[in-house]
């Protein structure tokens, strides 16, 4: 337990030297800013394009369902870029500079580097994502008052476990290639892999894309939180087989 | 224009702290650009530009990827 307070307080020093902490949170906060904003300007815009001939394209008035589609599909694509980014040399770079055989001859178990790695990365992204919630919450809130939105707690909840989903495939990655692009590549790989996957309708239910994807379908009505239940159990268990299959690479890997 | 004006005045609220927050990576980035002269990848110039030109993105590119190590 002592070595992993000390590795995580080591984490989280070196995520704010190396602005990881800073870029991640202000990339969310910009996009929380930026969802409500979006929503109640994307009308004027398109209004104040003319199609020639004096057709202008009108659009409803803006509402907090727009709002949270813009929050899904900015933390759904640009989020988790920044997320895939911030993260990709969390593994890489101990590998790169030789860091961790200091800690490791002295002793350190190697399962604590993972689960270390995997903890303090799910805080910051939770942390990261928290923010942008609640800012963007409270613009809506602000501007739309009067508009309920159902089933958002849950939409909130697949779009976070989703994010911690390509944690667990970064630092996976990560220790199997030893290098940043490696995981990277690996992260981007996985995501267009789970994209053609999903074209098939019998797994639309179980892939865990759908819970970055379909969680418009929920706000809106079209989907139950029922449906999404196959899709998070997979998704679950894809983290705890990603975080134990790391552990395993790891233990035969030469640091 | 005076309906835009208001259109305007309506979202400050949001545009301030958008501006604050793009204003000040951008200047961390500038400052830490101008205080160190070794980058991992391109020049100063190069991340000079980099940094004004595109908002948000620009300056944590260069955290990302220019920043070199000390």
């Amino acid at each position: 337990m002592i070595e992993f307070i000390a590795f995580t307080k080591k984490e989280y020093m070196e995520s704010l030297r190396t602005y990881r902490l800073v870029t991640l949170a202000a990339v969310l906060l910009v996009f929380g800013i930026l969802s409500p904003l979006t929503a109640a300007l994307l009308p004027e815009i398109l209004g104040a394009i003319d199609l020639g001939d004096g057709v202008v394209l009108t659009l409803p008035e803006p509402s907090a369902i727009d709002s949270w589609t813009q929050f899904f599909s900015n933390i759904g694509q640009m989020g988790m870029l920044a997320v895939i980014i911030s993260f990709s040399g969390s593994m890489a770079n101990e590998f790169s500079r030789g860091t961790l055989v200091n800690l490791l001859t002295k002793g350190m178990k190697r399962h604590v580097v993972i689960l270390s790695k995997f903890f303090s990365a799910s805080v910051l992204w939770t942390i990261g994502y928290a923010l942008c919630l609640a800012v963007c919450y409270v613009y809506t809130a602000y501007y739309w008052p009067s508009d309920v939105i159902t089933n958002a707690p849950f939409a909130f909840f697949s779009l976070w476990l989703f994010g911690e989903f390509l944690i667990a495939i970064l630092i996976f990655s990560g220790t199997l290639f030893g290098s940043f692009y490696g995981a990277l590549l690996s992260c981007f790989g996985a995501i267009v892999v789970m994209a053609l996957l999903n074209i098939s309708p019998a797994i639309q239910k179980f892939n865990p894309i759908s819970l970055s994807g379909d969680t418009l379908a929920l706000l809106s009505g079209h989907k139950e939180i029922a449906d999404f239940f196959p899709a998070v159990i997979i998704c679950v268990s894809a983290i705890v087989i990603l975080i134990i299959a790391s552990i395993l690479v790891f233990n035969k890997k030469k640091v | 224009m005076a309906n835009s004006l208001n259109t305007l005045v309506s979202f400050l609220p949001l545009i301030i702290p958008l501006a604050i927050i793009q204003f000040g990576l951008m200047i961390a980035a500038l400052v830490h650009i101008l205080k160190h002269d070794t980058y991992k990848t391109g020049n100063r110039l190069l991340w000079i530009i980099i940094c004004i030109c595109v908002n948000t993105i620009g300056p944590i590119l260069y955290f990302v990827i220019g920043r070199g190590d000390e």
